[in-house]
């Protein structure tokens, strides 16, 4: 051969100078993920059609004319939906070519919930919400950018021990997150939970739900066997360890630190369940639950004996009807809107005309998207809706099922109830079935922050489920300081 | 009927459909996933993965399904013969008690280890937690279902 050295030589030039973009790019199909995504398509495309139609039979007979003929076969506004769908079908491609073998039902599952929220966000009043051209064309940014994380983070995220290492940090962070909120967190309706850095406005909560559930995680897989075996008599009573309480004390008294100084209910009653369903995840211990659920009617009964904020949201909730043109109001007009819509809806765009240019349901964009939707797709659509919801719970169970270690078993588990137990709280408060709270109903809301957070639940997620990378877990410390210590003192 | 509110209901209900459409294909994807999970030999409480084995036996990188009770040591009788020497004939035994695995030692010469730190009597372990015998590394893993 005539240049066997100096082609060596090169090779060795050549290595480091060229980084390879994609080292070994092996494609694997998601026909599975393809399909559902069709079926997407095709609900969204439907749907879109259906709005058009009502808007111009609306139009015409607003304006006096007899109905003529049969309504174009138009989608309303094309634009947003079309960038939404290529959107989706984008992220499709980048998970195919990444050739990770992922769950192929969260992206569709999780891309027909935005693609509602879309119809709905173009359907409102376009001036519910300022910035980048009215209500649709924001959330259309936000969507894109959340389709963005989604696929950012499946595709890019192949070890855990970034999260798993540093749980204290990550909870440090969380809790700095959350005192700064408190201190400098701007009142928005007598609720202080925005945070502006610069320009950008946000809900820190929405991504402190995220670290919550990774510390959780941490804590638990760590002292799960300490939580599982250990306990103190009281008399016939078989308590958890006493020492392993104060994390529950330590929750609980959080979630009434933001009850009392943010007066977010909806967040700490998200955090507080979370973190009880979790326990229960880890622990399978009855105990913990009728423990936690004891906390949390104590708290609830001091919260309302000594909150003005608590007492009027319960009152309300127990009978709207003793100030319907104030308090109550926005309640009353949600029950008469899912009235309104009966068994299968008005349609989309078939819901109650505007009043002055507002929606009769005051904050329906963030609060009470259920409710638009129980309008306009009745009882049957806010079932279907229901459903997807479960099926992102079912998928994160099942990908918790077949984890490697109890870490990621219990980070899967808490991402997909954090998702669930949020559209929980937010549905039955829209349907007076608990207390109202304001949080976002997750995929669906208008709203950056829930979509970004949520994002990051749906990527993490996924790049949990992938079967083919099983990077060992990294070594523990020896031993656990706190069990070695609880030893001893038993001995 | 007038044409335009019939087929604004058709759309309605068009879109309706479709949408419990995509929840049917979902949720027979998903059963089927459960099923052929659910055909999956299930008796599995857990599985040890060999981490390091100086001696190649049990091979490296080798993964044994647990039942509830599993002895380790050198001796030939043994559930999982760990062919090292600084292992003990009857050297530890791993067992599934109601919901957390436990090592109990039994007797060994050279003892025996959970994340480096020693075993006295018996010990709880817990998933991802790494047991040492002799010169061999076994990690604890949860069954896959």
């Amino acid at each position: 051969m005539t240049g066997g050295p100096s082609a060596t030589a090169r090779r060795e030039s050549a290595g480091p100078a060229l980084p390879k973009l994609f080292p070994n790019l092996r494609p694997r199909p998601r026909w599975r993920e393809l399909w559902l995504l069709l079926l997407v398509g095709i609900t969204l495309v439907v749907g879109s059609i259906s709005l058009e139609a009502t808007r111009q039979a609306q139009a015409a007979a607003a304006a006096g004319e007899p109905a003529a003929g049969l309504p174009d076969l138009a989608l309303f506004h094309p634009q947003p939906l079309v960038l939404y769908l290529v959107g989706l079908l984008a992220a499709h491609l980048a998970q195919v070519l990444s050739g990770r073998r992922m769950d192929q039902i969260l992206l569709p599952a999780v891309g027909l919930l935005g693609g509602i929220s879309l119809l709905l966000m173009q359907r409102l009043p376009q001036g519910l919400a300022g910035g980048f051209g009215g209500l649709g064309q924001t959330q259309l940014i936000w969507l894109l950018l959340a389709i963005g994380i989604v696929t950012a983070i499946a595709v890019t995220v192949r070890s855990d021990s970034w999260l798993r290492l540093y749980k204290y940090t990550w909870a440090a962070a969380g809790i700095s997150l959350l005192l700064t909120t408190f201190v400098l967190g701007r009142d928005v309706n007598g609720q202080r939970l925005t945070l502006d850095v610069g320009p950008v406005s946000g809900q820190p909560s929405e991504l402190l739900k995220v670290i919550l559930v990774v510390f959780l995680a941490g804590y638990l897989s760590e002292n799960r066997a300490l939580l599982v075996e250990q306990s103190t008599r009281l008399g016939p009573i078989r308590l958890p360890p006493l020492p392993y309480l104060a994390p529950m004390v330590a929750m609980w008294a959080i979630a009434l630190g933001i009850v009392v100084i943010s007066r977010d209910l909806g967040a700490a009653l998200l955090f507080f369940v979370v973190f009880l369903t979790l326990l229960y995840v880890a622990t399978a211990r009855h105990s913990y639950v009728v423990l936690g659920l004891g906390l949390f009617l104590a708290g609830g009964a001091l919260m309302y004996s000594l909150f003005g904020h608590v007492q009027t949201r319960v009152d309300i909730w127990l009978d709207p009807f003793a100030d319907p043109q104030g308090a109550g109001y926005q309640v009353i007009q949600a029950l008469y809107a899912f009235g309104r819509g009966g068994l299968i809806g008005t349609g989309l765009g078939g819901g109650l005309p505007t009043i002055g240019g507002n929606m009769p349901i005051p904050a329906i964009h963030t609060d009470f998207p259920l409710a638009a939707l129980g309008e306009e797709l009745g009882l049957i659509g806010i079932l279907a809706i229901l459903g997807l919801y479960l099926v992102v719970i079912e998928r994160g169970l099942r990908i918790a099922a077949a984890a490697a270690d109890d870490f990621r078993a219990i980070l899967a588990a808490g991402l997909a109830l954090v998702v669930g137990v949020q559209a929980f709280i937010i549905a039955a408060g829209n349907l007076k079935l608990i207390p109202l709270t304001g949080i976002t109903l997750p995929f669906v809301s208008y709203g950056g922050s829930s979509l970004v957070a949520n994002a990051v639940v749906v990527g993490l997620l996924l790049a949990l489920s992938d079967k083919g990378v099983e990077p060992p877990p990294p070594p523990k410390p020896p031993g656990r300081r706190l069990g070695r210590l609880l030893d001893r003192g038993a001995r | 009927m007038d044409p335009v509110a019939l087929s604004l209901w058709i759309l309605r209900l068009a879109f309706l459909t479709l949408l419990y459409l995509f929840l049917f294909a979902v949720v027979r994807v998903l059963v089927r996933d459960l099923r052929a999970a659910a055909r999956e030999p299930g008796s599995e409480l857990g599985r040890l993965v060999v981490a390091a084995s100086p001696e190649g036996e049990p091979p490296l990188g080798g993964v044994f399904a647990l039942d509830a009770v599993t002895t380790l040591g050198r001796d030939v009788n043994n559930t999982i013969v760990v062919d090292d020497a600084f292992a003990s004939s009857e050297h530890a035994a791993l067992t599934f008690r109601g919901r957390t695995w436990y090592v109990e030692d039994l007797g060994s010469t050279n003892g025996t280890y959970v994340n480096g730190s020693p075993v006295d009597g018996v010990a709880p372990v817990a998933f991802g937690d790494e047991l040492q015998i002799g010169q061999v590394r076994l990690r604890l893993e949860r069954a896959r279902r």
